[in-house]
């Protein structure tokens, strides 16, 4: 059983003018243990989504399960005490200004009712996990935004929850404190077993942690899989557009015979192209390349310009497929 | 006006008029912080949105703001006399003082509750904070600052008020002035009660913004 299925949700803002349908028809499952992204352009929906699972929007239609529970029918009660384990948290970070870290972390286990000693020993464990104990006494102001979302990320820790949900988590920070944020949540979900939902525009940050991707384009789901699939054979015109985000342009691909080779993931510490030319005693002409580099694997695409002799087209083509590249002959105009 | 009678006269000024500016600002807090979170709970945006009490307050509140503070204090004389028993001295100048206040209070308050962050109130929401909980764990302790500056400007305006009730019957240094300074055209008793008032007005500035800094957390040291 999944642990969190969205049903055919929908959302509708209604305006004075005009109404928008956020979200149509999405569907959705997610497995305990999960780290899925879903990625889209700004304005996509990603945010009501997000909203949606834990019930700060209300959707229009549709249903959220969680747990095995539906979230339309528990009571505001119920729905809080629910919420206490499905933690999130922000772009902006959203912590409390008045308070110093310790109490910012406390605030998440006063609010579940949690005892002063109890949360004395818990705080000191968080401290620890998000590697802040010498920063415990600072307040949000004084803190850099990587070691804030180090706050927030203790505080949605703090009562133990079976989901995080975040919302652009690191969209406000630099690549460096984004690479570290992202390595303790991979950290937080291999080691705690917590699923964790990741709200993004950045092709980086689903490539570079989530095993599971979803792309939301328009307020509907454009596709959905596992990264590999997804990014090696994207289907959908969105997820093209998201992967291949450059290749729609001129890439001056002029005459002869030209080829695309497709990393569907292939080792990527092998260089195909370099053994290619010292093997094979041949020049090639890179036209266009897009590859990226997901957990030691290559995906993405690259178009060679092939030499005049037939001879050796056909030996580069053989050679590659050998090597369990999928070659594709390709026309002049670049598809 | 002699010295030894001016001193008494004027201690007395500044003690009618502390009391005044006092007990008219706590009762006025009483009603106004009450008054204050109700319109921004259930403004449009609030955390329980509704329309009819929301309009209701709303325009209680601007009605007792647009009323003239002199006005206001003949129009209310007879409820005066039911509350304080009489319609003229320090203690009765309190009823009009706590009505003409509680509206701007509320509207101060209002102004710095909605100051706070919403991604933090909304951050509280998805931990699953109930609405009491939103309120004094996170709208009013982060607001904090904004409303010490506000009490501190409303006690002002009150300090004003509580003057300006001496022509009328009040007490206190506004009454003072007005029976010696223009009444009985005693150009040195007006001005040392203008002197005095800018001194009240200015200990309670300097209080005020005093508190508000050093309990201010947001600030880099």
């Amino acid at each position: 059983m999944p642990l969190i299925e969205l049903k055919h949700l929908t959302k509708t803002f209604k305006g004075k003018t005009q109404t928008v349908e956020a979200l149509r028809d999405i569907n959705l499952e997610i497995n305990q243990g999960d780290i899925y992204g879903i990625i889209g352009m700004s304005g996509a929906g990603k945010s009501t989504l997000v909203r949606c699972i834990n019930f700060l929007e209300r959707p229009t239609s549709g249903s959220v399960i969680i747990d095995g529970k539906d979230l339309s029918t528990l009571s505001q009660k119920e729905l809080r005490q629910l919420r206490q384990q499905v933690s999130m948290i922000f772009q902006h970070f959203n912590l409390l200004q008045q308070r110093d870290v310790r109490g910012n972390i406390a605030f998440a286990m006063e609010i579940a009712g949690k005892k002063k000693a109890e949360i004395d020993r818990r705080i000191d464990e968080l401290l620890e996990i998000v590697g802040l104990t010498d920063r415990q006494h600072n307040y949000p102001s004084q803190l850099s935004g990587g070691q804030q979302q180090r706050v927030a990320i203790a505080r949605a820790l703090a009562t133990n929850p079976k989901i995080i949900l975040c919302d652009e988590a690191t969209s406000a920070l630099d690549p460096t404190t984004t690479t570290s944020i992202l390595n303790l949540l991979r950290e937080i979900n291999r080691t705690l077993g917590i699923t964790i939902v990741i709200i993004t525009h950045e092709m980086s940050v689903v490539e570079s942690i989530c095993s599971h991707v979803a792309i939301i384009d328009d307020g509907a789901l454009a596709e959905v899989g596992t990264v590999e699939q997804v990014f090696s054979q994207p289907k959908s015109k969105a997820a093209k557009k998201l992967i291949f985000r450059k290749a729609g342009a001129d890439t001056g691909v002029m005459g002869d015979r030209m080829i695309r080779i497709v990393f569907e993931g292939t080792a990527s510490n092998e260089p195909y192209i370099a053994s290619l030319i010292l093997e094979c005693h041949v020049s090639v002409n890179i036209m266009y390349a897009d590859t990226r580099d997901v957990g030691g694997k290559t995906f993405g695409q690259m178009i060679l310009q092939l030499p005049e002799d037939h001879l050796q087209q056909d030996k580069i083509i053989y050679y590659l497929r050998n090597k369990g590249l999928r070659v594709e002959e390709v026309s002049s105009d670049g598809h | 006006m002699a010295i030894e009678k001016m001193v008494p006269l004027m201690l007395g000024g500044i003690r009618d008029t502390m009391y005044m500016t006092v007990v008219s600002t706590l009762f006025a807090y009483l009603l106004g912080f009450p008054l204050a979170i109700l319109l921004v709970l259930t403004a449009p945006k609030g955390l329980r949105p509704h329309a009819l009490v929301y309009r209701v307050l709303d325009a209680v509140v601007n009605i007792f703001r647009s009323i003239p503070f002199l006005i206001l204090m003949i129009l209310v004389i007879p409820l005066t006399r039911l509350i304080a028993g009489k319609a003229y001295g320090s203690t009765a100048t309190i009823v009009p003082l706590v009505i003409a206040a509680a509206p701007y209070v509320a509207r101060m308050i209002e102004s710095s509750l909605l100051e706070v962050d919403p991604g933090v109130i909304e951050a509280a929401q998805s931990m699953g904070a109930s609405i009491p909980a939103i309120i004094l764990k996170v709208i009013i302790p982060e607001a904090k600052t904004s409303l010490i500056v506000g009490a501190t400007i409303s006690s002002g305006t009150i300090l004003g008020y509580s003057a300006m009730s001496g022509a009328i019957g009040g007490g206190g240094l506004g009454q003072i002035a007005i029976s010696y300074g223009y009444n009985r055209y005693q150009t040195d008793v007006l001005l040392v009660t203008v002197v005095l008032l800018v001194i009240l007005m200015q200990i309670i500035q300097a209080i005020g913004m005093y508190i508000s800094r050093k309990t201010d957390k947001r600030i880099r040291e």
